[in-house]
């Protein structure tokens, strides 16, 4: 590709073509999946964006918008005859307004940044993804992405006041507000979830939430995942919204304390951490309330983290969950499907007979509070364990769908699960979603290949996985 | 002549059976909204369109189809202890969830919780072109393909008929009390800080006029709502107030959203800080208001609409809605469009090339220029 035009766009010093630097940007998080681009830009200001996006859309060059990269679900893939658009050098906080309760930042500010320039007011921004300490705005924007406490909090569309954005031909405009008032249709809400594959944002205006007056965290031990699925719906029963409710098999307990030693009991069967947060006055009721509830349900250990630093501790065990896997297995697939919370047992059963019938191990971390589920496929490459691994791994996805839930419940669809979305939707939902995305991107360049099936990537048959030709030909590969 | 399907299926027939345009209607609570609605060849009634699909009270989500009134599901939900966190004043018309989605409606406790494009986690839609198009689905965590609830929202009947949806749910408060504070408009957006800022998660903050008040509506358990209620009153100059007075103050809310044969009611979305100033002209024309102070949403009741009008449309633009016409010139209910009304275009044109539903709703905002070209 001729980088001329971007060269003399964006500067030199801002355009990469030399290949050993474009293969920093290979992947995102899902490792399985490498396409080196073309180019990679690396914009500083959101006319420079836009400037990039108009030069594209004129030589119909594809083009992925990037931040940190910290996706799991393939959708910072770059495309091979495209280029990646980095938004890495937009990372100011352009302003705190604690009046109105919001923050306004360029894209590539990381997540944890946010709360932290928020912080001597007495503010956060509720969305905590667990990658929060490098991932960008930007890419939770893309990804709607939630973490632990969006049982409670929601998700970012939730947390958002207005976007400027790049529009995929070169021009940009606003969407959303100073009010969540605004007259038509509400395209800030679509956009936000798309995978940038609607535009590139360059400016996001984000809402700001009071700290909570109390915090109270618990971790209570079960003798089975059922008795704890159990004290969950109890206590969504008895009307509590807690603020974040997690659950950790056997096996997740045993990579998490081999890794960072976070004080979970090694020999119980499953683990539930319940977080409660609010008024001082709710929270005291209520947590007594729930460690009654675990009582009832056979807990065999209830500890309450008595301080900070021991909140700390138990949620640093919890959020090292997936990498802390690394421990036990040599290799691992990390899965993201939801089923109805009523669910829960039937799905992790059938996942335990399908992990024992394919002779792999399956850990379990996920939030119980909503059905988001995290089996992690433990796996050896080198035991040539790959091909089933990904069977079930695909397997477990589907069987969620099959229980009335979904693919995904925050990593997305990506590269890594488009072709599975015949599963959940039918030919006309996705043609449905089809014109909503040629609404915003009529040529088809801002990041192509993701969320839908294509015929390129799935094969001609939707819903069948056949291995893409990159694949086939071994250019590309699957974790 | 009108079509009264009650399936999904039946909705699919109507559009395809039917011929030229198509006007959307539910209960006709929100039949005011912004510009009329050009005279259609048929006219798709979903009052038929009810009952509810699905609905396992564990899993905390409802499938309804929507033509069902929300109060109805509102009823059955209360006997499992749980609600649609949403109160528009329209509910007790009538109004239905799918109407109350097309509108982008909600009440006070839009602090709390946000709108139904909040609380939606699933729908299906039929377009113009009879196809039946689902998106989300039955779980509160779902990421997988595009939202297009989300597009529905505020949509006015202009893009398909939303025919099923799925909401979360939230359960029903063990208690409640509303807190009362004597307070102006600019006070008023004080307290109101004052209150978040301690933590105190309130569930609606509305400023009411005349005389200026700050209600404040807390839930959660009756030890916790007794002692939060405490603090409200340490924080400002207030008052719990009883039920009876409580249950007057918020109908007397709801009234103003509602408004009156004669009114003209409208709906304004300002930055929070921005409402001291902006409730300070309507008022000063002689409006009733209510205003949900931390989230920018005011709600107005005019009688002389023709001099505040054009003065809000200058000022805040496509915030401004008009709910109920009244004596309005209809040709003005739209101000300037909002900066992506481009996009909107695009989609329209995507969902509905034939502009088969809703014509006239947004009056010039979906066919200038580039709808010609």
């Amino acid at each position: 590709m001729n980088s001329a035009e971007f060269v003399a766009a964006l500067g030199a010093d801002s355009v990469l073509a030399d290949p050993v630097e474009l293969r920093a940007y290979e992947c995102d998080g899902l490792t399985g999946f490498r396409v080196v681009p073309s180019l990679v830009l690396l914009p500083r200001t959101a006319e420079a964006v836009a400037d990039a996006v108009r030069i594209c859309a004129r030589e119909g060059i594809p083009f992925v918008a990037r931040g940190a990269g910290t996706g799991l679900s393939g959708g910072a893939l770059p495309v091979a005859d495209g280029v990646v658009i980095s938004l890495q050098r937009l990372r100011s906080v352009v302003e705190i307004d604690p009046v109105n309760r919001r923050a306004v930042v360029e894209p590539g500010v990381t997540n944890l940044d946010i709360s932290r320039a928020a912080a001597p007011y007495g503010l956060y921004f509720a969305p905590d993804p667990s990658s929060q300490q490098v991932c960008t705005i930007g890419g939770n924007i893309a990804e709607n992405s939630g973490g632990a406490h969006c049982l409670k909090y929601g998700f970012t569309v939730h947390h958002v006041h207005s976007i400027d954005v790049v529009l995929p031909d070169g021009t940009t405009t606003v969407l959303g507000g100073d009010s969540p008032h605004l007259g038509g249709y509400d395209l800030l809400g679509a956009f936000i979830g798309s995978e940038g594959t609607l535009g590139i944002a360059t400016r996001i205006t984000v809402k700001l939430l009071a700290k909570p007056a109390a915090v109270r965290t618990l971790v209570a031990d079960f003798p089975s995942i059922e008795k704890a699925g159990d004290t969950v719906t109890a206590m969504i029963a008895a009307g509590i919204v807690p603020a974040a409710v997690e659950m950790m098999d056997a096996v997740a307990i045993e990579a998490v304390e081999a890794a960072v030693s976070a004080g979970y009991s090694r020999d119980t069967a499953a683990a539930l951490i319940i977080e409660l947060d609010g008024p001082a006055a709710e929270v005291t009721t209520q947590f007594a309330e729930v460690e009654r509830l675990c009582q009832d349900h056979d807990a065999t250990k209830v500890r309450i983290a008595a301080d900070e630093r021991e909140r700390a501790l138990v949620w640093k065990g919890r959020k090292a969950a997936f990498a802390a896997v690394g421990r036990i297995s040599p290799n691992y697939i990390v899965q993201d499907g939801v089923v109805p919370r009523t669910s829960l047992a039937t799905a992790l059963a059938r996942i335990g007979e399908m992990a024992a019938a394919a002779g792999l191990r399956v850990s379990n971390v996920f939030h119980a509070g909503d059905g988001n589920l995290h089996p992690l496929v433990l796996y050896g490459d080198a035991a040539g364990e790959l091909e089933r691994a990904e069977e079930l791994s695909r397997s477990i996805a589907e069987l969620c769908v099959d229980l009335g839930g979904s693919l995904s419940g925050e990593h997305g669809i990506g590269t890594d699960k488009a072709c599975s979305m015949p599963r959940q939707f039918s030919e006309d939902d996705l043609a449905t979603m089809a014109r909503l995305r040629a609404a915003y991107d009529p040529d088809g360049i801002c990041n192509p290949g993701k969320v839908l099936p294509t015929p390129r990537l799935c094969g001609e048959k939707p819903g069948v996985y056949r291995p893409h030709p990159l694949e086939a030909a071994g250019v590309i590969d699957r974790i | 002549m009108t079509m009264t399907p009650s399936t999904v299926e039946d909705v699919r027939e109507a559009v395809v059976g039917a011929s030229g345009t198509l006007l959307i209607a539910g209960a006709g609570t929100a039949a005011d909204w912004g510009a009329p609605a050009a005279p259609a060849d048929t006219t798709i009634d979903t009052t038929g369109l009810t009952g509810v699909l699905r609905y396992n009270p564990a899993d905390m989500t409802i499938a309804v189809r929507a033509g069902t009134p929300l109060a109805e599901i509102q009823r059955e939900l209360a006997e499992h202890g749980q609600r649609v966190a949403l109160d528009p004043a329209r509910a007790g018309q009538g109004a239905t969830i799918g109407g109350l989605l097309a509108t982008a409606d909600a009440g006070p406790l839009r602090t709390g919780y946000g709108s139904l494009r909040d609380l939606v986690i699933g729908a299906t839609v039929v377009l113009a072109d009879g196809t039946v198009a689902r998106s989300g689905g039955h779980v509160i965590k779902n990421v997988a393909g595009y939202d297009l609830a989300k597009l529905f929202h505020g949509s006015l009947g202009t893009l398909g008929v939303i025919a099923e949806l799925v909401l979360r749910l939230h359960p029903v408060p063990r208690a409640e009390a509303t807190v009362s504070a004597a307070c102006s408009a600019e006070d008023g957006f004080a307290v109101a800080n004052r209150i978040i800022a301690a933590g105190l998660e309130a569930a609606a903050l509305e400023w009411c006029a005349e005389p200026g008040r700050l209600l404040v509506r807390l839930e959660g358990t009756a030890e916790g709502v007794a002692e939060r209620a405490r603090a409200v009153c340490a924080l400002a100059d207030a008052r719990v107030l009883t039920a009876d007075e409580a249950d007057q103050e918020w109908a007397a809310v709801a009234a103003i959203a509602v408004g009156d044969p004669g009114a003209t009611v409208l709906r304004i979305g300002t930055l929070p800080s921005a409402a001291p100033r902006a409730l300070g002209t309507i008022l000063a024309a002689g409006a009733s208001v209510t205003s949900s102070v931390p989230v920018g949403v005011h709600t107005v009741l005019t009688r002389a609409p023709g001099e505040l009008l054009p003065v809000l449309h200058h000022e805040f633009g496509a915030a401004v809605t008009v709910l109920r016409r009244g004596g309005l010139d209809p040709s003005s209910a739209w101000g300037p469009p909002p900066p992506a009304v481009r996009v909107m275009r695009a989609v329209k044109r995507r969902f509905d090339p034939d502009d088969r539903f809703g014509a006239g709703r947004f009056a010039g905002w979906l066919d200038e220029e580039e709808r010609a070209s």
